[in-house]
């Protein structure tokens, strides 16, 4: 399925693990932009993926305690770098092209490259 | 297939089917009710076969572990309590099974059980470090294999078969109080508990997916969950009978892992006592790799992370943070000095509790064609799913009152 396809959204869409071009997670559709008004067609303009995307998906009190726990980044992910939708949404590119791997890389750092087989 | 695959799977199954509240809960049920409980342990096994093979072949067809499903099905709020929850009950296993580990140690070296909690965390830790995931799962799961020796001392002790046998059949045993009923409903819903927790599903399913399982290892799974997974029930099962059959009629109730290495060392001396205490310690370090590992599957799935340990520990940065924070965690709730059987009789209560929410989500997966096309449950799979979802539905309702009208089955 292309993003472009008639779906539907919450049961189709949201909440989906996200995966690049090399099979690499990189994070989960946390919201949906649209487009379009009343009366016309809905289209999805973008995915929103990061603890930022939760606010309106929870109670406040709960988007508080998660935004003190892990911030309120987001990163907007335009339709046009979906490649496929299915059991996960497969993009284009490589995770970095959209910084969906900034916090992973960030965590790299600390962490010892020996001593594993 | 390979068979030689397949034979290793089955027997890494059969000795990392038994954890710390099994050999707990099988000893004192058997103690106090006889025979009679055989069957919760049989019945929570087919309930772990049924659930096992639904989410090895969601991971080999879908390609989906659990906890993506999880978020996918029930949504962010729902999701995140049942995330919340099983983060919480199987870090709780993951101590108690860490508290086993350095009690087990404690009666082979006389070490004080602090240090040894430490030693025990430092050895797992490093294992999970160094080997990758199809060494951590054979090695754990081949020594525990070691655990055989329960069942030869049930042999060797001859135990009344025809009540053995009887005991497979669902019962209330006569006689009994009404406190004792009630003590009887609590250790039915422990025994699923422990039987069905959660973090086995988590784990296995995750593992799947680690191995790279597609459609031509269906069978493997079908198998491994069926036979290996009976196969590992019995060991639960010869240490229930023989409690029953040694300790129920002295009235000694064994609340620690070492009396139940006694069933072992009782017929066959001070080699059986050895070879019990040494499976039970590689069967419960499983267990805390297993309970560790899980939560770093749980959270990383939810967040959509990088994870596994068919990469390298730095590929799946945040992955092996998580892992290591549960671990870190697990030895300072045993630190803080409370009881291992403690630990125990919370991680299956909380356990029985998130058991349906994670396994709805699962269920409803594995019957849609559309992702599992040919593969999807056919009314076999779906009828007996439905079933051990009503079952472990029934007994996270009733879970908590027992607990506290029973004083965690002590009464």
């Amino acid at each position: 399925m292309s993003p472009f396809d008639q779906i539907k959204i919450v049961s189709q869409l949201l909440d989906l693990p996200i995966v690049d071009k090399d099979e690499r997670s990189c994070g989960i559709v946390d919201d949906i932009e649209l487009s379009g008004s009343a009366g016309k067609a809905l289209r999805v303009e973008a995915l929103l993926v990061g603890p930022g995307a939760y606010e309106g998906r929870m109670p406040a009190w709960m988007y508080w305690l998660t935004r003190k726990m892990a911030g309120d980044r987001m990163v907007r992910v335009p339709a046009r770098h979906v490649a496929e939708i299915g059991a996960v949404v497969k993009l284009k590119c490589k995770a970095e092209t959209l910084g969906l791997h900034e916090v992973e890389d960030k965590v790299r750092a600390w962490i010892p490259r020996r001593g594993a087989l | 297939m390979n068979p030689l695959e397949l034979t290793l799977g089955i027997m890494t199954a059969v000795g990392g089917f038994v954890d710390i509240s099994e050999l707990v809960f099988a000893a004192e049920a058997g103690s106090m009710f006889g025979y009679a409980l055989i069957w919760a342990f049989a019945l929570g096994t087919i309930g772990m076969s049924v659930f096992g093979e639904m989410c090895g072949r969601v991971a080999a067809v879908a390609k989906q572990p659990v906890f993506n499903l999880m978020r996918h099905r029930l949504g962010l709020k729902l999701g995140l309590i049942t995330l919340i929850g099983s983060l919480v009950s199987t870090l709780i296993t993951c101590a108690a099974e860490i508290g086993g580990m350095a009690l087990i140690l404690n009666y082979l070296t006389g070490l004080p059980y602090a240090l040894l909690a430490v030693f025990s965390v430092l050895a797992v830790g490093a294992s999970m470090w160094v080997l990758p995931f199809k060494w951590i799962e054979r090695t754990y799961g081949l020594l525990g294999l070691l655990m055989i020796v329960l069942a030869v001392a049930l042999v060797a002790i001859h135990p009344p078969w025809a009540k053995v046998a009887g005991g497979f059949i669902p019962q209330v045993p006569t006689g009994l109080s009404p406190k004792q009923l009630l003590n009887y409903s609590y250790f039915i819903v422990a025994i699923l508990s422990a039987v069905l927790f959660p973090y086995e599903s988590y784990f296995y399913s995750s593992g799947g997916i680690e191995e790279g399982w597609g459609p031509k290892d269906l069978l493997t799974n079908r198998v491994t969950c069926t036979v290996g997974f009976a196969l590992g029930s019995l060991l639960a099962i010869s240490i229930l009978a023989s409690s029953a059959k040694l300790f129920g009629p002295l009235n000694v109730g064994p609340e620690v892992p070492g009396t139940t290495a006694m069933e072992a060392a009782m017929p066959l001396g001070r080699t059986g006592l050895l070879l019990a205490l040494l499976g039970m310690l590689f069967a419960v370090a499983g267990a805390a790799v297993e309970t560790c590992m899980s939560n770093a599957y749980a959270v990383s799935q939810f967040f959509g992370w990088e994870w596994g340990r068919h990469l390298q520990p730095w590929e799946a940065p945040r992955f092996t943070l998580a892992w290591i924070a549960v671990m870190l965690l697990s030895l300072l709730i045993v630190l803080t000095g409370v009881d291992v059987m403690s630990l125990v009789e919370y991680a299956v209560l909380f356990s029985i509790i998130v058991l349906p929410l994670t396994y709805l989500p699962l269920m409803l997966l594995a019957n849609d064609r559309s992702y599992m096309r040919e593969h999807a449950n056919k009314w076999l799979a779906k009828s007996l799913g439905w079933f051990f979802f009503v079952v472990v539905t029934l007994a996270a309702i009733a879970a908590l009152p027992l607990y506290l009208m029973t004083s965690g089955g002590q009464g």
